[in-house]
């Protein structure tokens, strides 16, 4: 299980709106629960998941990046959503940068090899500072994509 | 050199396509008369990296372990219970490591001719090359390997 085995156009938004945490990882959930048709109470689960994990430690890794994640069975498979900032956000990363690139990563219980490769995937494909730079400038989801692609 | 085979592994990792592996493993154990293992690798490299990574915490990095430990019990009833479905005797065997390592010390001890493994899939960007630890096991194996394509007809045949 790699990124690109869940990147999914539908699943990306560029430009995020929201210019605070919660804001943020809430209109993450939102992109995946409109994209799946969720309801309410469904994108309310997964929200409370994330927030859970959230409240473990800050998933805000550092060099601009969070990869804010949750077990929750609302999803079926191993699912991403990947949301570009125009403006950094405060994410409480080690490194005291702020975050611009997001990967919300939302696994059912039944999935945790794939919920750990995949996150594992996505730290290595953020390696590179020059890659980092490519997306967060990136103008919409199409570019996001080829991106990875490349 | 062991032709036809006599030792097989399989290994699994819970993809559908690893699970198609085994299949084919099975009905080959059984034309050759082979010893057949199925192997699953609780990759505890990948953990630690996420641990290092910030992205996960430790009480996390416990509760996934177990989460994998479980995975890897399941996986491997499973191919038991396929093996045991078709009359072929079958070696299940946990590990834990980073997962073309500690499979490649395992091929070597159990003197394996032959490595089964589900399917490579293509190369889609040039960050991703040999990412795979399954494209990683194939180019270490000290064995010959068996990429099994995942397709329908196996599971067919296979539940024929």
């Amino acid at each position: 299980m790699n990124v690109l085995d869940v990147l999914d156009r539908n699943l990306v938004k560029v430009p995020l709106m929201h210019t605070d945490k919660r804001g943020v990882i809430s209109e993450l959930v939102e992109t995946v629960a409109k994209s799946k048709g969720y309801s309410t109470q469904q994108f309310e689960q997964i929200l409370e998941a994330v927030l859970d994990r959230e409240s473990l430690g800050s998933t805000g890794i550092g060099n601009g990046i969070a990869i804010p994640h949750a077990k929750t069975d609302v999803v079926n498979h191993v699912t991403m959503v990947v949301g570009i900032s125009r403006f950094p956000v405060d994410f409480d990363s080690p490194d005291n940068q702020k975050s611009r690139i997001f990967f919300l990563v939302l696994a059912p219980q039944k999935e945790a090899s794939a919920h750990v490769e995949l996150l594992a995937s996505i730290a290595r494909s953020c390696t590179s500072q020059v890659f980092r730079r490519m997306l967060e400038q990136s103008r919409d989801s199409e570019e996001v994509v080829r991106l990875f692609m490349e | 050199m062991g032709v036809p085979f006599k030792q097989i592994v399989v290994y699994l990792d819970g993809s559908e396509s690893s699970m198609t592996a085994i299949m084919y493993g099975i009905k080959l154990a059984k034309e050759h008369d082979a010893t057949l293992t199925a192997v699953y690798v609780v990759n505890t490299r990948a953990l630690s990296e996420l641990v290092k990574a910030g992205i996960f915490v430790a009480i996390e990095r416990d509760e996934y372990q177990r989460d994998l430990q479980q995975d890897a019990d399941r996986y491997l009833r499973h191919a038991s219970r396929l093996a045991t479905q078709k009359e072929v005797a079958i070696e299940t065997i946990k590990l834990e490591g980073t997962v073309h390592v500690v499979m490649k010390e395992l091929l070597k001890s159990q003197k394996a001719d032959l490595l089964i493994l589900g399917g490579i899939t293509d190369i889609r960007s040039r960050r991703e090359e040999l990412a795979s630890e399954t494209d990683r096991m194939m180019r270490t194996s000290p064995c010959p390997v068996l990429v099994v394509r995942d397709d329908d007809d196996i599971w067919l045949e296979f539940e024929a």
